[in-house]
């Protein structure tokens, strides 16, 4: 006999048994069922968001640690679909924060819920909007509200719209040295990098490397984020007092001389530390979207290393060095300008006044500028062989390797090559029919201001990655000169500036200098009321500690170095020796003795 | 005749009920038990879980704050800044007839900027023998035990508040 309330007990485990059933039915045909894979696809988009970590971009400091590139708050704008209700609103409030976003790709993304079932709920719009933008995104957004409560109703409004902070690359010295530090385009936060200067060598440095993480809703699955170790600090060589004063002086410079653009280099010719470099045209980096505007067409971006040009006479240093050099003259040979022409070739070479000088010590040539005694020097002296074997050691012909992105280098024209006449060598040997940057000039002739050693010129001192500080050693390119060769030179175009009475002359000082005027090759021959008007001159003579090297372009008060650049290196050393606390040599070498 | 007379006993039926009862209880408390440790587990891994993300947040709001003020810091000591705020104040650049100089023993006005220590090449010491070769039973045992222990009091700090 059953027990009392025995069919009930049966029925309801029956029905239990039922429904148990189905659920695991339902469960097996929702696992097997057609649209199982697009539940599942849609479930991912609920699961989390897979992102991409961007490390902080390494901070530049100059050699004293001033910071000339660091990084401020900037803000990354998205749509979070799954809040979005007027798309309208955000279309119209989105369209202006950035130059790639409009209404109708903003209220496209906005309305894609409702379009497209399964669509990722939250797209990046744009990246690095300003703070003083998101500010009035705020106050918009609080006008909405207020509009709402009048009207009662629930538009317009911007959820969904919504804007996180991240790191924007600033710099706090504005144009100051842009030429050297080059920029950073954060157009598009994927393809962002360094463009020209430090930041473009050194971009793989200062990144740091990106990861990509997935950052889950379910709690239970938060992990701490891995570490994205921020990129390397630069520390330059660049000081930015020197470098604040050549380019106030390379303005005043141009200003004041009519030239079209210009560049001084300052750099410590034992080390190959570039000091300051100033170039122009130079913008803001902070405003990069002005690049286009500033650099149209081909411009260079530093004229210092992205531009070949005839150097003129500042080249002779180069030919009486390698003269002095081999033994072929001394400062005391005598060479006799007796008509004022060389022929070579059938071709005749004169000298910048088109003059004869008469009976020239070396020295009188370089004081004096003589194309005629240097061209006499290469073509009968040195020799062809000699002469581009020492063209070659002091680094013409190929890159310095400076640490810029960017460097031009015009390839050398030498015996060997077809279009090589003989005229070249003669032409050469003061510095026409040749192309070099200025970082070449001043990698070559810090040579003769470092006991011949020729060093590589670099902006960055060291690097600081993690826990340590990595020191760039000065590296020697090679030695194109003997120490007696590099001083007696010095010797030679100190005392060619002293008797010359150079404005270059900085009271107190020994310095050593040499000027140039190059004419412009055009393609209907050489230009003559146009020219290259440059300086190279070293100090204090006994014991150089600097290099300055300057280049205007074209100038229209004058077309000779002398007149033009020669003032020009005055001002610089001037302020020069007060920002490096060199004392003057009168006091230095009594303290020293 | 001796009869054997075997008493038989049977529980009071609400005595078995009783028993069933409290056997259902028992049960009922362990799975109670074991569904509250579960859910205080998985509450505190939660918590954890969101905690995580905070602190996430709250390192990046102060990686970019620390950014914004280095940024407002070197703007306000750049060198138009500073020159500007010089001659404010009735500075004047020097210029080279100016300057005095002294010499002070000792000083480098040109000295290195030092962010952080040169980086030195550390030089590793490997023990010849491994460490299973040189450790007792006893040794690895108590090793083992003391590992499991600290495993288990860091895993505590890191989630008490």
């Amino acid at each position: 006999m059953n027990p009392p309330f025995y069919r009930r007990y049966v029925i309801i485990t029956i029905i239990c048994a039922i429904l148990a059933t189905a659920v695991v039915i339902q469960m097996v045909r929702i696992n097997y069922t057609t649209y199982a894979n697009d539940l599942i696809a849609v479930s991912a988009n609920y699961q989390g968001i897979q992102t991409i970590i961007y490390p902080a971009r390494g901070t530049i400091y100059d050699r004293s640690g001033h910071i000339l590139a660091t990084n401020k708050i900037g803000y990354e704008v998205g749509i979070d679909l799954k809040l979005v209700s007027d798309p309208e609103s955000i279309a119209s409030a989105a369209a202006d924060l950035s130059e790639t976003l409009d209404y109708a790709t903003v209220f496209e993304i906005a309305n894609k819920e409702k379009l497209e079932t399964g669509e990722n709920r939250y797209f990046v719009l744009t990246s690095y909007v300003s703070e003083e933008k998101i500010i009035a995104l705020m106050e918009l957004n609080e006008t909405y509200k207020a509009r709402r409560l009048e009207t009662n109703s629930g538009t317009p409004n911007l959820n969904g719209l919504v804007w996180y902070p991240m790191q924007q690359r600033a710099y706090p010295e504005g144009s100051l040295a842009s030429n050297v530090l080059g920029f950073y385009n954060y157009f598009s936060r994927e393809s962002a990098q360094g463009v020209h200067g430090v930041e473009e060598a050194y971009n793989h440095l200062l990144t740091g490397l990106p990861q990509k993480v997935f950052l889950p809703n379910d709690p239970y699955l938060v992990e701490a984020l891995p570490n994205a170790d921020p990129g390397a600090n630069l520390i330059l060589t660049i000081d930015r007092e020197i470098q604040m004063m050549l380019e106030e002086t390379l303005s005043g410079a141009i200003e004041w001389s009519g030239a079209e653009n210009g560049t001084i280099i300052v750099a410590d010719p034992e080390t190959g530390e570039i000091l300051g470099m100033a170039s122009t045209p130079s913008f803001d980096p902070n405003h990069y979207e002005n690049y286009l505007i500033t650099f149209p067409g081909n411009t260079p971006y530093n004229r210092a290393i992205g531009t070949t040009y005839e150097p003129g006479s500042v080249f002779k240093v180069i030919t009486m060095a390698a003269a002095l050099d081999t033994g072929v003259v001394d400062p005391t040979t005598v060479y006799n300008d007796a008509s004022g022409v060389f022929w070579v070739d059938g071709l005749p070479i004169y000298n910048w006044d088109g003059g004869a000088w008469g009976e020239q010590t070396m020295l009188g040539c370089m004081q004096h500028s003589l194309n005629v005694c240097l061209a006499h020097v290469a073509v009968d002296e040195l020799g062809q062989d000699l002469f581009y074997q020492y063209l070659q050691a002091f680094g013409f012909g190929r890159s310095t390797g400076i640490d810029l992105s960017g460097e031009a280098n015009f390839p050398l024209r030498l015996p060997s090559d077809n279009q090589w006449v003989k005229l070249d060598l003669a032409t050469n040997s003061f510095g026409q029919g040749i192309a070099v940057t200025p970082i070449q000039m001043v990698t070559a002739i810090s040579a003769i201001a470092n006991e011949g050693k020729m060093m590589t010129p670099h902006v960055v001192k060291s690097v600081q990655e993690g826990d340590d500080q990595i020191q760039f050693t000065p590296q020697v390119i090679s030695s194109p000169v003997s120490a007696e060769t590099a001083q007696t030179l010095t010797e030679m175009l100190t005392i060619s500036l002293e008797e010359e009475a150079s404005t270059a002359l900085v009271p107190g000082y020994r310095v050593a200098g040499k000027t140039g005027t190059g004419e412009i090759p055009t393609e209907f021959g050489y230009t003559t009321n146009q020219t290259n008007a440059s300086f190279v001159g070293w100090g204090p003579s006994d014991d150089p500690k600097f290099i300055v090297y300057v280049w205007l372009e074209k100038p229209t008060i004058s077309q000779w170095g002398s007149e033009v650049a020669a003032p020009v290196f005055h001002d610089v050393v001037e302020q020069l020796v007060v920002l490096m606390r060199i004392p003057p040599d009168n006091v230095r070498l009594g303290s020293n003795q | 005749m001796k009869k054997n007379i075997l008493q038989a006993y049977k529980q009071a039926p609400w005595r078995v009920q009783l028993q069933y009862i409290g056997l259902f209880l028992l049960g009922l408390v362990l799975v109670s038990a074991i569904m509250g440790v579960y859910l205080s587990i998985s509450s505190q891994a939660a918590t954890a879980g969101r905690r995580i993300q905070g602190l996430e947040d709250d390192m990046d709001e102060i990686n970019n704050e620390i950014a914004a003020l280095t940024t407002t810091l070197a703007e306000k000591t750049s060198t138009k800044a500073m020159q500007t705020r010089a001659e404010a104040m009735g500075f004047k650049l020097m210029n080279v007839n100016q300057a005095v100089y002294l010499e002070i023993p000792g000083f480098n006005p040109n000295e290195d900027l030092v962010l952080a220590p040169p980086r030195v090449n550390v030089v590793v010491e490997a023990p010849i023998l491994r460490e299973a070769y040189r450790t007792t039973l006893w040794d690895w045992f108590m090793e083992q035990i003391w590992d499991v222990s600290t495993g288990f009091s860091q895993d505590d700090q890191e989630v008490s508040p």
